[in-house]
């Protein structure tokens, strides 16, 4: 059979990789020998050091004395799969403050940010309101966005953040159950 | 002696960390995914720097405990509470479009490079390593654990995937904007 793929292959080998950042692979060989007798190590989602040492936070309402925990990094680069089950249970009018890594791959001048809180969930200080939406510019890195949220009633719950830019949307469903 | 082990890995290693990481790319699409996946990699391989220095073909060994990793991060992933609803992407009108080019556009590597983030990630590995890396189908089917009929029909479904990704960009029109409430109905290739 004639091999006709032969065309697309073609495009697949010039498709351009870019170049690792600078120093890379000595840095990687020089990292894997200095943990020789460690354990592998503990896989952090990009970004996070990046957001420890030069955090963009947008304080979506005043935490006040919420427990802040950061619950989940999200990089927007990564493709998640399908929903799944609602894994994050808060007490009935408990609140907590969940931290989102929005990774850009470059700054973002005037990117528009949706916020929608469904079900059981409410964004703290917003409890009247299902939408929130602000302009907002990204720095291109790891930017992290608090949300404080309040479990109004029991039952499943999500926020919702949406990332617009220039055309190009991306979004994020975090789901809560909330107990009875 | 950790200074020797230390060099020796260097010396075994160095020359299939730029192959290492492209692969890493071509699986993950995003430069910094690729370096931590490659260094993960690493970090694994250096412990096992005795049977490195057994091994004749150390790059397809090296590239087959980066893909469990990556597996491995994947399925991580997939249990994480967040779950990824739609990457909607609206492409703006082009003024040269052309409809007797499209044969041709279909083949241009951007439009390659356009789609290949929309193949399932095993799409893109198999695609990787088999068409662009040129490693045989038996080899394909040793690095990512699965036998060599899983890896055929994998490689085929991959092809015809690509195939319909490129299909979809040339027989649609792009509309300059869409409603928005088809944001959720996103397109996986599942």
């Amino acid at each position: 059979m004639v091999d006709d793929f032969e065309k697309l292959r073609e495009g697949l080998r010039a498709m351009p990789v870019p170049e690792p950042r600078s120093g890379f692979v000595d840095r990687a060989l020089a990292q894997a020998t200095a943990s020789a007798v460690a354990v592998a190590p503990r896989r952090e989602p990009r970004g996070l050091r990046a957001v420890l040492a030069r955090p963009l936070i947008w304080g979506a309402a005043a935490a006040g004395a919420l427990a802040a925990s950061l619950v989940w990094f999200i990089v927007m680069a990564v493709r998640f799969d399908v929903p799944t089950e609602p894994s994050l249970q808060l007490a009935l009018h408990e609140s907590r403050e969940i931290s989102l890594v929005i990774d850009s791959e470059r700054a973002l001048e005037g990117a528009t940010i949706r916020l929608y809180a469904t079900g059981s969930i409410a964004l703290v200080g917003y409890e009247d309101q299902a939408e929130i939406t602000w302009m907002a510019s990204l720095n291109q890195g790891a930017n992290l966005l608090s949300l404080p949220v309040v479990a109004r009633e029991a039952g499943n719950g999500s926020i919702v953040a949406e990332i617009e830019h220039e055309g190009k949307t991306r979004r994020v469903n975090v789901l809560m159950q909330v107990r009875g | 002696m950790a200074g020797s082990a230390a060099e020796d890995f260097d010396l075994l290693m160095r020359g299939h960390v730029p192959a290492l990481y492209r692969a890493a790319y071509r699986w993950t699409g995003d430069v910094h995914q690729a370096e931590d996946l490659v260094q993960e990699a690493l970090t694994k391989l250096f412990p096992q720097l005795a049977q490195l220095r057994q091994i004749e073909q150390i790059r397809p060994w090296a590239t087959r405990v980066m893909y469990r990793i990556f597996v491995d991060n994947l399925r991580r992933m997939r249990r994480s509470p967040v779950s990824y609803i739609g990457d909607e992407e609206i492409d703006a009108e082009d003024p040269t479009w052309d409809p007797e080019a499209l044969a041709e556009q279909a083949l241009d590597r951007d439009r390659i490079a356009a789609v290949w983030p929309r193949l399932q990630e095993q799409h893109r590995v198999v695609l990787s390593l088999h068409e662009i890396e040129g490693y045989s189908l038996e080899e394909v089917a040793a690095m990512v654990e699965v036998p060599l009929g899983t890896a055929k029909s994998r490689l085929n479904r991959a092809r015809n995937r690509l195939r319909e990704l490129l299909t979809e960009g040339t027989k649609t029109i792009p509309e300059p904007c869409r409603s928005s409430g088809s944001l959720v109905s996103n397109e996986r290739g599942r």
